[in-house]
């Protein structure tokens, strides 16, 4: 006789408010909760994609757009209604299913990863026990969807963006994962909602632990495939990459799948390293508290939002290879160094976090005084190569 | 109503899954199509680790193998040329020989399931998202046949550096 564990068993069923029978309630729940959740990614896309015009062209000194609407305002629903109405074109040699099921497979799992991002206490869709893994999950998914992408289309520029992405994303990860490990460490749990717990008022995570906060920047910057690691798109040599061949709605996917991605990033760091909804006035009230909860969780993450449009409008792109020894040589090592410490120094002082708060500091210290040494070192090595070169010629 | 029968037809559906795609890795002429049915397969299969009640290990089932593996095995798949070739591959002419062999073996092993065993839940044993005792089991417990295991794979991924390195050479 085979039995299953059932759900059911578990506990039971959510009692439906509003005098609703339970299973309608479930049901309910669940439409009302994938709605919320792909509302709030398409909205955030347009806003973002609105902001990040104005934001570039307010760096740039430019106006931005302002045709549509007051400041423009409307601007990016018109192209949002312009990418619906095109006409889906696919080009014959394309990988027919594999061209079809990339964009789903790079916007799925983003979806997903909303189910767990803590918005205020209790307004969240699951608070799990492996939240944080399950986050990583997610986020090593979207490599699958956009090899596939850069492959079916059957194009040398889109594989390339393709092959140069699963380079990317697999190796940027390693810090990504590193640095959330170290935040684990100190906190105790992968749950989002412990972590939060655990930084009330100034005691953020990211006054104790600062330098695993810039790593995963780093790392996150290149997992979302933002300049300066946008190489797997970049436009102006590889004619948009794994992009190419796309258009229409499905391009818009892969665009809303990137701006979400990047509210996912910046909610991570909300949330782990900026005492996610911990703010002024959040416990006034038992429902007004969890809505200046949201607010704060909203300000805080679209911060970081404007961190990483900033930082596009300001920073040149990364070659391939600089791109690799950055990781392989320079980041991988920190995050390891950096981990060990913070092992060491909480299994040394259980109980307090001074110790390690000092250490990362110091290494921090440390990451950024290297930099200019580093670059030096490379230059040196460059005009060395560079006169053994004019030597050979002569 | 109850919602007793869902984890019935999820199971229903993760194996009609799991089953179709695996068929379809074995059949499919296209390797790039063979790869991401692999890739389903290894998703249904974390689907069932859910089931069970053990999230985390179906956390770690996606990110090592759609998130790692199947990345890698696309890569390797793209690199490799690929020539027009027959249809059917030498050794897909033993097909009835195979069929003779599995068959035998999947009644049996059919039967003795349904026979002998029996997915009893134990409330004491940890659940699945209970991260500490994973963490005995694998860093206490068991350290020394992880560790075993980590050199093992080390060994490997020299091994494979050093065959590549040959290659070039030569």
């Amino acid at each position: 006789m085979v039995t299953l564990t059932t759900f059911a068993e578990q506990g039971p069923l959510p009692l439906g408010p509003f005098g609703l029978d339970p299973a309608v309630w479930a049901v309910l729940r669940l439409v009302i909760a994938v709605a919320l959740a792909a509302g709030l990614v398409f909205n955030g896309a347009l806003a973002q994609i609105y902001l990040e015009r104005k934001i570039q062209a307010i760096i740039q000194d430019r106006t931005g757009p302002f045709h549509v609407g007051p400041w423009g305002l409307l601007q990016t629903f018109a192209d949002a209604i312009k990418l619906l109405g095109k006409e889906d074109i696919r080009a014959t040699l394309t990988d027919h299913w594999f061209f079809l099921a990339a964009p789903s497979i790079v916007f799925a799992p983003m979806l997903a990863s909303f189910v767990v991002i803590p918005f205020a206490p209790g307004v969240m869709g699951a608070d799990l026990n492996i939240g944080l893994l399950y986050l990583t999950t997610l986020g090593s998914m979207t490599v699958l969807g956009i090899v596939l992408a850069g492959w079916a289309s059957n194009n040398k520029y889109s594989l390339i963006g393709g092959l140069r992405s699963a380079g990317q994303l697999i190796s940027y990860e390693v810090p990504q994962i590193l640095s959330l490990v170290t935040v684990v460490l100190v906190v105790g749990s992968l749950s989002l909602t412990k972590i939060v717990d655990a930084q009330p008022g100034f005691q953020i995570n990211a006054v104790v632990i600062p330098l695993a906060f810039v790593t995963y920047f780093i790392s996150g910057l290149a997992e979302t495939n933002r300049v300066p690691f946008d190489l797997p798109e970049a436009e102006s040599e590889l004619v948009a990459g794994f992009l190419t061949e796309y258009s229409g709605m499905r391009w818009g996917l892969f665009f809303v799948a990137e701006y979400g991605e990047v509210t996912v990033v910046s909610s991570i760091v909300t949330a782990l390293w900026f005492g996610g909804w911990h703010g002024p006035l959040t416990d006034v009230h038992p429902v007004i508290g969890p809505v200046i909860g949201v607010l704060w969780f909203t300000l805080k993450t679209y911060f970081f939002v404007l961190v990483f449009m900033w930082i596009r409008a300001t920073l040149p792109r990364f070659r391939i290879d600089q791109l690799m020894s950055f990781c392989w040589k320079l980041l991988i090592p920190v995050t390891i160094v950096n981990l060990m410490v913070t092992a060491a120094l909480v299994l040394a002082f259980p109980g307090s976090l001074v110790p390690v708060a000092i250490a990362n500091w110091v290494l921090l210290g440390l990451f950024g005084a290297s930099i200019p040494f580093l670059q030096r070192r490379r230059l040196v090595g460059l005009r060395a190569r560079l006169a053994a070169r004019e030597h050979a010629v002569a | 109503m109850s919602f007793g029968f869902i984890e019935s037809a999820v199971f229903a559906l993760l194996v009609i899954g799991m089953i179709g795609a695996g068929v379809g890795v074995v059949l499919l002429n296209r390797i790039t199509g063979a790869a991401l049915l692999m890739a389903f397969t290894f998703l249904c299969n974390a689907g069932m680790f859910v089931l069970l009640g053990a999230e985390t290990i179906a956390a770690f089932q996606v990110l090592i193998y759609v998130g790692a593996i199947t990345v890698l095995i696309l890569y390797g798949v793209m690199f490799t040329p690929q020539r027009d070739r027959p249809y059917a591959l030498f050794f897909q002419r033993q097909t009835p020989l195979a069929a003779l062999a599995v068959v035998p073996i999947a009644l049996f092993a059919i039967v003795a399931a349904v026979v002998s065993f029996s997915f009893r839940d134990n409330p004491d044993a940890p659940r699945g998202s209970d991260l500490v005792p994973l963490a005995t089991s694998v860093f206490r417990d068991f350290a020394f046949p992880f560790e075993v295991a980590s050199v093992l794979l080390l060994a490997a991924m020299v091994g494979a550096i050093v065959l590549v390195k040959r290659e070039e050479d030569s």
